[in-house]
């Protein structure tokens, strides 16, 4: 489970996130949205140890992160499979090697690897160009290549940062099915992304962010029976500021 | 897990070939002129134990010294801890050693008899600044008539100078040859960090995604050592061989120059022995130089970002 706790972060004088209140039930599926600046990658960076909140707590599985010494954070990110807009590959290695090097990371033993990125080069649909380089690449293709990185170490959690942004609406689309079924499979997926084309799509919970708070959290839907919402505001922008600001009051 | 970082950094290697090659250079140059001058000090240091071991001192015997008086101060001599090894020359003896240097002129040694020759007790010392308090104290024993240096190597004083002026020289080489090697050494060690750093600038990408992914900063700096040490490796193993070539080359000159003066081991295990201890040295140092240029170089590096 990950649990955001009056969580706030401070860069200089602009708050990215003032007091965060959420929480994720494994297997869980949440977009985190807003506009620009508003604090989405803020957040993932946060889950993924890269920068460490000012006030507040972040637990993941159990464990506090937010005050995880820096020698701790690797071990951290070897559990989270991670997803960008850029898709961040190697570009001197191919699709076989980018993922291989996942597992080199977290120390899998090498007898390991072959039936493990097969498995996900074919979750991906990538095994017939696994010896392709991401030069040879579409962006779509790109984007699957670093899901496949992401998901060889069987992670619990899978953060997404805009992972669609690159892509046009068609690849967009598989790449969410994709999506969709990796969350099927157990996984809880948090997608930080401003398109509300998907949001609107996926049918998912969405926790939505504007001025580094939390002003949205849709909550259960229907057919969401594995996200579990705290808060759940709706209403205008300025009425979600005013309750968000009167709840933290 | 070793093969991954292998590949990568022979993937850096064969993208940057001519930055390798101007490491691989500048350590090849460096370890070539600190084996010459490992083997200079080699030489040297033999050069002045041929010199020290030699009979140095001669201390001529009245005709009237009894065998038992020159027995006693045999064993003086051998009981003193200055002293090295004593051998009786008999006045035969040294009639034999006469005619054997007199041997293009037979005349020479026709005109002599033994009884011309003073028999007498050659030594060498220890060290040769003990000559003098050694020779005075011999002086004064009542079969002793003269005391002098071996006569071959001139006067009085001309041994004593020879080791003195090798010993300056020696101290010379040492002094000059180490602070040339240590520039050389200082040189290598920049080199190599101003290329590990341009690595990690040009890799700051990778290094990123690896670190977003949970590489801990020992698998981030693998490669980057190995590459280090490719280049450490093959540029002293370089700069080693190239040496060792020019002294195979060279040894049957050298040894014929220097006579029984041992420049160079004459035996060939020896001589490889010699050389392969240099090299393992070397080796050492070279991966030393490496490790910490590199890891020097990715701290920079990190500090930076």
């Amino acid at each position: 489970m990950l649990e955001f706790k009056n969580v706030t972060k401070k860069f200089g004088n602009i708050t990215a996130l003032d007091n965060v209140n959420f929480n994720i039930k494994d297997g869980g599926f949440v977009f985190i949205t807003g506009p620009s600046g508003s604090g989405k990658t803020t957040l993932l960076r946060l889950i993924l140890g890269e920068i460490k909140s000012d006030k507040g707590e972040i637990i993941l599985d159990g464990q506090n992160i937010s005050k995880l010494p820096n020698n701790k954070i690797p071990k951290l990110r070897q559990h989270i499979g991670v997803i960008f807009q850029d898709f961040k590959v190697l570009l001197e290695r191919t699709v076989r090697e980018n993922v291989e090097v996942a597992l080199a990371v977290i120390g899998l033993s090498r007898d390991e690897w072959k039936a493990r990125v097969d498995h996900v080069l074919d979750l991906v649909n990538l095994k017939e160009r696994s010896e392709f380089f991401p030069s040879q690449l579409a962006g779509g293709e790109l984007q699957r290549l670093s899901m496949a990185r992401a998901l060889v170490i069987n992670p619990n959690i899978i953060l997404a940062d805009e992972p669609t942004g690159n892509l046009d609406w068609e690849t967009a689309d598989k790449i969410m099915d994709l999506f969709g079924k990796i969350n099927k499979e157990g996984k809880t997926v948090v997608m930080a992304t401003h398109n509300k084309l998907i949001i609107d799509h996926m049918k998912k919970r969405t926790i939505e962010l504007r001025e580094g708070s939390l002003v949205l959290d849709s909550g259960v839907k229907p057919d969401d029976n594995s996200s579990k919402a705290e808060t759940i505001i709706i209403g205008s922008k300025k009425e979600q500021k005013e309750k968000v600001e009167s709840k933290v009051k | 897990m070793v093969n991954i970082h292998l590949k990568t950094a022979g993937d850096h290697i064969r993208r940057s070939p001519f930055q390798a090659a101007a490491a691989v250079f500048v350590l090849a140059v460096t370890f070539f002129v600190v084996t010459f001058l490992a083997v200079l000090t080699h030489s040297s240091d033999q050069v002045i134990k041929y010199f020290e071991t030699r009979p140095q001192v001669i201390a001529f015997l009245k005709d009237d010294a009894k065998s038992e008086d020159i027995s006693a101060l045999k064993a003086k001599l051998e009981a003193d801890t200055r002293v090295d090894s004593v051998s009786y020359v008999s006045k035969e003896q040294a009639l034999e050693i006469y005619k054997k240097a007199t041997s293009d002129n037979p005349l020479l040694s026709e005109l002599v008899s033994p009884s011309i020759f003073p028999a007498s007790l050659e030594f060498s010392l220890v060290n040769l600044y003990h000559a003098q308090a050694v020779i005075d104290e011999v002086k004064g024993d009542a079969i002793v008539d003269q005391v002098g240096y071996t006569a071959s190597l001139g006067d009085d004083e001309s041994l004593n100078d020879v080791v003195t002026r090798l010993r300056n020289l020696t101290w010379y080489l040492r002094l000059g040859g180490g602070a040339f090697a240590f520039f050389l050494v200082g040189t290598s060690f920049l080199v190599l960090m101003v290329i590990i750093g341009m690595r990690m600038t040009t890799r700051r990408g990778e290094i990123e995604i690896l670190d977003l992914i949970g590489a801990t900063p020992g698998f981030i700096r693998s490669p980057i050592i190995l590459e280090a040490v490719i280049y450490a490796v093959t540029g002293v193993f370089l700069g080693w061989l190239l040496a060792f070539l020019l002294v195979l080359y060279s040894t049957p000159s050298l040894i014929g120059y220097f006579g029984d003066v041992p420049v160079l081991p004459r035996n060939t295990m020896q001589l490889f022995w010699l050389f392969g201890s240099i090299l393992a040295i070397e080796l050492i140092a070279g991966l030393i130089l490496a490790v910490s240029g590199s890891i020097l170089a990715v701290s920079r590096v990190k500090r930076k970002k």
